[in-house]
């Protein structure tokens, strides 16, 4: 038997490595693989050997939890989990921060000034370390075991040591008094250290139930009621109730349930989530309808023809959640060195205590004590543990004033690789919106009287472009005349009269059918408009074409410039669009992009950029629309327009509140420094830790007597972490261009 | 536009799902109903053209009886 489980608790990849390699060796177990990043377990079993509540009860053992049950089951149970463990992570840094604050401003401002403050900074450290920071030591107690260490056990470590020592200092002075030697305490430095590493934790979960609303928010483009047809009746059902083969009544202004066929009446449909296409698409009889998008104009019977998880809308959902878990975690700068520092730190500080007990003078034991203690304190990675939350808010903040929002600290940390740009055409390379573009009259027409016409006309009609034309008449201060009569003629256009005389509003198709003239200039017109991806609307007078009208999705003005700009930094651009060749061939030239695919669906874009990233690119994705949702998931970086759909901007680590693609190499520019600025941070916070260990273990003793003074210690340990927090500021006044 | 009525052996709620698929994909039916209530079980069609035949079919394809009442 092979099933997938979520799992509950784990908190980073060596909890996932624990789980395998506890659950493999168990009998019955054939093979184990756990996915990390979607907190998720793939088992294969023999169920008569080993049952799976056996295999529960084993992942209990090691601090997790197997959630078992039905997918959507577990899929709640699972989220209410993993919101109660974000809302207890946020507790435990409340508490921590009110608790540390106090104890920071006793050591660093009024050392001496307040009776008994050891005492009182030590109960104010106690629910610090045993309620906020539990966590580090258990985690670090398990990892012992296994001989392993991470950031955990430093941190365990450093504060373990650091409070302990205190402890002692502030329960029995008089021992090293006596001795000549101060009983200085460090409880700012324990509890600083697990506060700053719960708030970095709890940026990162917040970031990875972002995930989730994402998905969320495409759920929701599922109706809860629906109107069907059955037997004969109409009934409002749920939206689970929808039967395949069902007739299912839309009205205008309703999302579509399923995908279907249309068996009665026309509409016009958005559909724009699916094909990006930004004018709604005509709907008559036999046309397919998508789930998810959203019936403008007039009502429709449709067939439901695929249900559930067959829609196109449900496949997206599932690509989307695929693209989401299967990102790599970005191995953690500071997890990796804390790797190989803390056996190094560990193992000076056994040498230290070795060196001074057998050749040190007396009193050699105490000596052997305080000198590796000295040493584990100033290994505190207090400075390390600020050198990228510090860095890394900066560049948010500075990237949130240019409006460029960045939602996950990792595309900031990824944003300077970028070698591949992928553009959505609609509404990221161009505005989105139909707009009239061109409007040109025969030498011989009284242009205001028909612009008056045409106005009045295009206000009865409920056609997309129509609305188009209506809104550029008004920039342009038409008024209205009263038309006798209107007919629309579904799929070509309409016809109205006024005062007695026929006047045809439409397509090519309408005037052939109609058999009205074309002038050859205003034909030649039309024909150099549609090579430049314009769609072409003729006004006709009695019998003649009068006007031409061309209506496009027009480039943004900053496309060409931000796209030249984008190539000179040496990033290769492709443009996909769900449009048809000749529109996405007209705007690719435009804009200067060689690379450009026509007539992608969603799945494909996502499949483009997966395909792009297994040839070893970085590749960044910039649209706004749902149909770009799997792909903007899939990106190493992905950008969404401030002006697109939300679910865009969920599943995209940028927004650009400008909608302005001059941001996107602003956001590089911005990524490249902030990582510089993270580099030079992790150099200034060992340089302090590089010198000062030595002399904690004593180095100099043999040469002038000189043992670390725990006072220099600690600012030694402060100006590591005043340099870096200073060097972070620095950040801010950087120019970005 | 006609109305036509066919004495059928559909007879319960989830036989009319059965045939529910195949009548509503027939391109020349408006509005169907099957009386449940009546003995013969009527099935009532209104039927845009001549082609009473392809109700029959259809019926017959998804494993019912059926017959048009004259």
């Amino acid at each position: 038997m092979k099933e997938e489980y979520k799992v509950a608790g784990m908190t980073c990849a060596s909890c996932a490595i624990s789980i395998e390699s506890y659950l493999k060796p168990q009998e019955g177990v054939i093979d184990i693989a756990v996915n990390y990043p979607n907190q998720s377990v793939t088992i294969s079993y023999d169920e008569n050997i080993i049952p799976l509540e056996t295999i529960g009860n084993k992942v209990k053992e090691i601090g997790f939890k197997l959630i078992l049950g039905t997918k959507e089951d577990t899929k709640k149970e699972f989220e209410a989990l993993e919101a109660k463990r974000l809302a207890t992570l946020k507790k435990k840094l409340i508490f921590a921060a009110i608790f540390s604050v106090p104890i920071f401003i006793m050591s660093m401002f009024l050392m001496g000034k307040i009776p008994y403050e050891n005492w009182i900074m030590m109960a104010l450290a106690l629910p610090v370390l045993f309620y906020s920071g539990a966590e580090f030591y258990t985690i670090a107690w398990k990892r012992l075991k296994s001989f392993s260490t991470n950031m955990d056990t430093l941190v365990a470590l450093s504060t373990g040591i650091a409070f302990l020592f205190s402890v002692f200092n502030t329960v029995n002075p008089q021992y090293f008094l006596s001795k000549g030697l101060v009983p200085h305490v460090y409880f700012e430095s324990a509890v600083i250290i697990i506060t700053l590493i719960l708030l970095g934790r709890f940026f990162e979960e917040k970031a990875k139930s972002k995930t989730s609303s994402a998905i969320k928010k495409l759920m929701g483009l599922k109706p809860k009621k629906v109107t069907a047809i059955r037997n004969g009746e109409e009934k409002v059902i749920s939206y689970d109730e929808i039967l395949k083969g069902e007739l299912i009544i839309l009205k205008p202004g309703d999302k579509i349930p399923v995908d279907g066929k249309v068996k009665k009446g026309t509409s016009f449909i958005d559909e724009s989530m699916i094909s990006g296409e930004p004018i709604p698409v005509e709907k008559m009889k036999g046309s397919n309808v998508f789930a998810g998008t959203i019936n403008q104009k007039g009502s429709l019977r449709i067939i439901a023809t695929k249900i559930g998880d067959e829609t196109l809308l449900s496949q997206i959902i599932r690509l989307v959640e695929e693209a989401q878990s299967s990102k790599p975690t970005i191995q953690k700068l500071a997890d990796k060195i804390a790797g190989i520092f803390v056996p190094i730190v560990i193992g000076l500080a056994v040498v230290t205590f070795v060196l001074w007990y057998f050749l040190g003078p007396d009193p050699s034991i105490t000596y052997a004590l305080l000198t590796p203690i000295t040493v584990l304190i100033i290994a505190c990675p207090c400075a390390l543990g600020l050198a990228t939350p510090t860095a890394l808010m900066v560049g948010i903040g500075k990237g949130a004033q240019q409006g460029i929002l960045i939602k996950d600290a990792q595309a900031l940390e990824t944003a300077y690789k970028i070698d591949t740009l992928i553009l959505d055409k609609t509404g990221t390379i161009t505005e989105g919106k139909p707009k009239v573009t061109d409007l040109i009259w025969d030498k011989n027409a009284v242009s205001t009287e028909l612009e008056k016409v045409v106005f009045a006309i295009e206000s009865e009609s409920e056609h997309p472009i129509a609305e188009a034309i209506v809104a550029h008449l008004k920039t342009i201060d038409t008024e209205s005349v009263p038309i006798d009569s209107f007919t629309s003629i579904t799929g070509l256009g309409a016809e109205a009269t006024y005062k007695n005389e026929l006047y045809r509003i439409g397509n090519e198709s309408l005037m052939i059918q109609k058999e009205i003239t074309i002038p050859t200039q205003l034909s030649v017109k039309a024909n150099s408009l549609k090579s430049e991806a314009k769609t072409v609307v003729y006004v006709a007078h009695k019998n003649t074409v009068v006007g031409i009208i061309a209506v496009a999705d027009k480039v943004k003005e900053t496309t060409l410039a931000a796209i030249e700009k984008l190539q000179q930094m040496g990033i290769e651009i492709h443009m996909l669009t769900g449009d048809n060749e000749q529109t996405a061939k007209a705007i690719a030239n435009k804009v200067g992009i060689k690379n450009y695919q026509a007539n992608v669906m969603p799945a494909d874009k996502g499949a483009f950029v997966k395909e792009l990233q297994a040839q070893g690119k970085v590749v960044a994705m910039a649209g706004d629309g749902i149909n770009d949702s799997h792909a903007l998931a899939q990106a190493d970086v992905g950008i969404a327009m401030g002006s697109g759909t939300d679910i865009a901007m969920e599943s995209a680590g940028i927004t650009l509140m400008h909608s302005d693609l001059k941001q996107i190499s602003k956001a590089i520019q911005l990524s490249k420094a902030t990582m510089k600025t993270i580099k030079q941070n992790l150099f200034w916070a060992f340089i302090y830790n590089l010198i000062a260990i030595p002399i904690a273990a004593g180095a100099l003793y043999p040469i002038n007597g000189f043992l670390l003074n725990p006072m220099i210690a600690g600012a030694a340990m402060s100006m590591s972490s005043i340099s870096v927090l200073s060097n972070s500021l620095r950040l801010k006044n950087k120019n970005i261009n | 536009m006609t109305i036509v009525k066919y004495k059928t052996n559909i007879h319960c709620g989830s036989c009319i799902k059965s045939v529910t698929p195949v009548l509503n994909n027939l391109d020349n039916i408006d509005l169907w109903k099957v009386d449940l209530e009546h003995d013969d079980k009527i099935l009532e069609v209104t039927i845009d053209d001549e082609d009473k035949n392809s109700v029959v079919e259809a019926v017959k394809s998804a494993g019912f009886e059926i017959e048009e009442i004259q």
